[in-house]
């Protein structure tokens, strides 16, 4: 990104997320935001714009978020991704945590949980 | 939680008037559930009888509870069962039009009866469901005939309800019935949960109901079926299923989840091993499958 912007991706394949997730981020500060719609796009999405975090859901078509998570960090090892997801399973939560997820955030989420993450983004 | 559907069926049928209606709402807020309604409901004691205990207690410093069990219309248990009973909408918004002189307890025994009958449910089963009870939903799927998979379809049905009142609307009526007939269907989101249970979920319904159940789960009024309310449909089922898998997930056992989709002009088979879960609201019913 040509600004001096932390670069945020959301990557979930329910277009109501994506644009709830992006009115949260607004309210919380400013922010180049991206969007992917399936893990494969969120994969390329890392590739082409090197994101300071990433917002990741898990059941998702075209490859799913652990899937996704392991090629991030394949791209980006110092990638920070947090898990977004409403299964947040013991299975899914050692999946994420063992593939380098640095947080897990069960849906429907808190504003406050989002401002959180994102107030020492870099 | 059912005060609004009860008051739309009584204003449907013409048995109260809108501002009557409105009067009793308005004043239920402050109404002290009776035993007295909450007998004639349970079906312990007639209309005349709680009216007999009613004159008794003008001339005797006796509790109704007291009186009824003397008089041998109930027992301690089923006294004890009443005082628990928890304030159920519809009977709150019951004692408050016999409050306000729109009903006797004679016409409210009639319009709760005939509530119940065509709400296609039984009085154990509508109890049942306005408390809430997993125990007792669960033996309305074993009742079906459901054995393999009653305990988690109730799990699946509290949590249901749980969540429609949590993200959709405070005053559903829920009714429970095997799939019978083939059925077309404007839209249909569904998700398949996979794992030691397998079984298929989603939410049919027509047009209109589609695009108000988007907008009461998006937070924001939408006007048409498109994108953002299929979306806004599909992830309600998507969070609910979500949530399911996390508590049987802390039950020890592991389920993983398809994503969802939704589809436009569905045709539901009918199948003996599936349910529908019809949610009223007063503003229309989906059905959530099941099976």
């Amino acid at each position: 990104m040509s600004n001096n912007l932390p670069t945020i991706l959301v990557c979930d394949d329910s277009l109501l997320v994506r644009k709830q997730m992006k009115d949260c981020l607004k309210e919380c500060g400013e922010f180049n935001i991206l969007e992917a719609s399936n893990g494969q796009a969120g994969v390329e999405a890392v590739r082409l714009n090197k994101p300071d975090l990433v917002f990741l859901d898990i059941v998702m078509p075209d490859k799913n978020g652990i899937d996704a998570l392991n090629e991030m960090k394949a791209v980006k090892n110092d990638i920070k991704v947090v898990m977004l997801s409403s299964s947040g399973t013991k299975t899914h939560l050692k999946a994420a945590m063992d593939a380098g997820a640095s947080d897990f955030i069960q849906k429907p989420w808190e504003k406050s949980q989002i401002e959180h993450i994102v107030k020492n983004i870099r | 939680m059912f005060s609004q559907y009860f008051g739309h069926y009584l204003l449907n049928k013409g048995l109260v008037k809108p501002e009557q209606l409105a009067d009793a709402l308005e004043y239920q807020r402050s109404v002290h559930l009776k035993l007295g309604v909450i007998a004639i409901n349970a079906g312990l004691m007639t209309p005349a009888q709680v009216e007999q205990i009613h004159n008794l207690q003008k001339q005797v410093d006796k509790r109704f509870g007291e009186l009824a069990i003397e008089k041998g219309y109930i027992n301690e248990d089923q006294l004890n069962t009443m005082l628990n009973t928890q304030k159920q909408g519809h009977l709150m918004l019951g004692q408050a039009l016999i409050d306000r002189n729109y009903f006797t307890m004679e016409q409210l025994k009639t319009a709760l009866e005939n509530y119940k009958k065509e709400s296609g449910m039984s009085n154990r089963q509508f109890n049942v469901i306005v408390n809430n009870d997993t125990q007792e939903i669960e033996k309305i799927f074993l009742g079906f005939g459901e054995n393999q998979m009653s305990k988690a379809y109730s799990d699946y049905t509290t949590l249901l309800i749980k969540n429609i009142i949590r993200f959709i609307d405070d005053n559903p009526t829920i009714e429970i019935n095997k799939s019978k007939d083939d059925v077309k269907v404007s839209w249909y989101a569904r998700q398949e949960i996979l794992g030691r249970l397998n079984f298929n979920t989603g939410i049919a319904c027509e047009t209109d109901v589609f695009v108000k159940l988007a907008s009461k789960f998006a937070g924001e009024e939408l006007s048409e079926p498109d994108e953002l309310a299929q979306a806004s449909v599909g992830e309600f089922l998507n969070l609910h299923n979500g949530i399911f898998l996390v508590n049987m997930s802390n039950n020890d056992i592991e389920l993983e989840l398809h994503p969802q989709e939704v589809l436009r002009d569905f045709s539901l088979r009918k199948s003996n091993s599936q349910y529908v879960i019809s949610c009223h609201l007063n503003w229309g019913r989906f059905d959530v499958i099941l099976g």
